[in-house]
């Protein structure tokens, strides 16, 4: 649920980063960090553990400026990929406007990724939201891999329907980083004005 | 859907705005805040004597983040949340209280400050703003984001983050 601050005259939205475990969340918000200019951005926190997995979250507060006199702002979370963590994605998950979910493209992570959509859907259920409540958007990471697997067939498994904007990315190299959260904030945006 | 977590407007602002201010004087704290449990900082206030804060919105996200993980942990054991939630360090501390389900009042204080002050001022301060809260008759003010607002803050999102590949 957006937030209105009528005192500080600012709307606030949370996005969350969501995904299976080393698909990419933390390198996401790194390079936004990296390549958002300074006045938009505030500080970064990271919650890790020693080898740099997410321990709780990492945060990173973005100014998108100011219409109508209203100051835009978006909190942007990842929440810990790896599976016994769920406690904690579900306490990053309150209050979210909107998801960025980041698919791993190996081979391997298939089902991984697949877990992680379900573990979304369940969380969101703690605070009575479903996937049709909250805009989303996919990255499908790591695109550079050898043998990454066919867009078509992530998606497959993903998003049959085909529901949700797909983006292909390279986080890393900073390929395809900018678009699904310029996706999901708009959605976010739009539904807000829908409402309004 | 959007909301204030706090009906924080208008004269009821001004007031709990007094009895921020009013808090970090009896208690001698540093800064007094009211923060959602999104972690979005709805209110603050610092003494004149204080430092510079660190960031807010980092401050408030782990406030909040911590709170939750306290209430969870607190759960696991059958508890509905812990009662005392105070952190002491060497030179700084934070104290808190609820404010409601959906804010917190969050005081940070240093060496300079009685733990127990700081306590006790707290939550006088967390008891007028509960009571002004449920009390206020305020209107919210009047705004709109229409179709209109949404294109102009797209704009500025294509360049915050360049313009979609057509």
């Amino acid at each position: 649920m957006s937030t209105i601050n009528f005192s500080a005259r600012e709307i606030n939205f949370k996005i969350v980063y969501y995904g299976p475990g080393l698909s990419g969340k933390t390198t996401n918000l790194k390079q936004i960090y990296s390549n958002v200019p300074g006045e938009s951005k505030g500080e970064m926190v990271s919650l890790a553990t020693e080898d740099e997995r997410t321990l709780f979250f990492d945060f990173l507060p973005l100014d998108l400026g100011s219409v109508n006199g209203f100051k835009t702002r978006f909190h942007l979370y990842t929440v810990p990929g790896q599976v016994f963590y769920n406690s904690s994605r579900k306490l990053i998950l309150r209050g979210v406007d909107g998801v960025v979910f980041i698919a791993d493209s190996a081979p391997n992570r298939l089902r991984a990724n697949a877990e992680s959509l379900r573990s979304l859907r369940e969380n969101l259920q703690e605070y009575n939201l479903s996937l049709d409540d909250v805009p989303l958007t996919i990255q499908i990471n790591k695109r550079d891999m050898p043998d990454a697997l066919p867009v078509e067939m992530i998606r497959q498994v993903l998003d049959p329907q085909q529901k949700y904007p797909v983006f292909e990315a390279v986080a890393q190299e900073f390929q395809g980083v900018f678009e699904p959260l310029r996706a999901v904030s708009k959605l976010v945006l739009e539904k807000l004005a829908q409402k309004a | 859907m959007l909301e204030p977590s706090l009906e924080l407007y208008g004269e009821t602002f001004e007031k709990v705005d007094a009895l921020l201010k009013e808090l970090l004087a009896k208690s001698h704290a540093r800064y007094a805040m009211i923060i959602d449990l999104k972690g979005f900082v709805l209110m603050h206030s610092r003494a004149v004597w204080a430092p510079k804060p660190p960031s807010l919105d980092s401050f408030a996200t782990l406030i909040a983040s911590n709170y939750s993980a306290n209430t969870a942990i607190a759960k696991l054991f059958g508890e509905t949340g812990f009662q005392e939630m105070v952190q002491q360090g060497a030179e700084v501390g934070t104290y808190l209280e609820e404010l409601g389900e959906e804010a917190l009042l969050v005081t940070v204080f240093d060496s300079s400050a009685a733990l127990g002050r700081v306590k006790l001022f707290t939550k006088n301060a967390a008891q007028a703003i509960k009571v002004l809260l449920e009390t206020s008759q305020g209107e919210a003010p009047d705004v709109t984001f229409d179709q209109e607002w949404s294109e102009s803050t797209g704009a500025l999102l294509d360049t915050l983050f360049g313009n979609e590949k057509s």
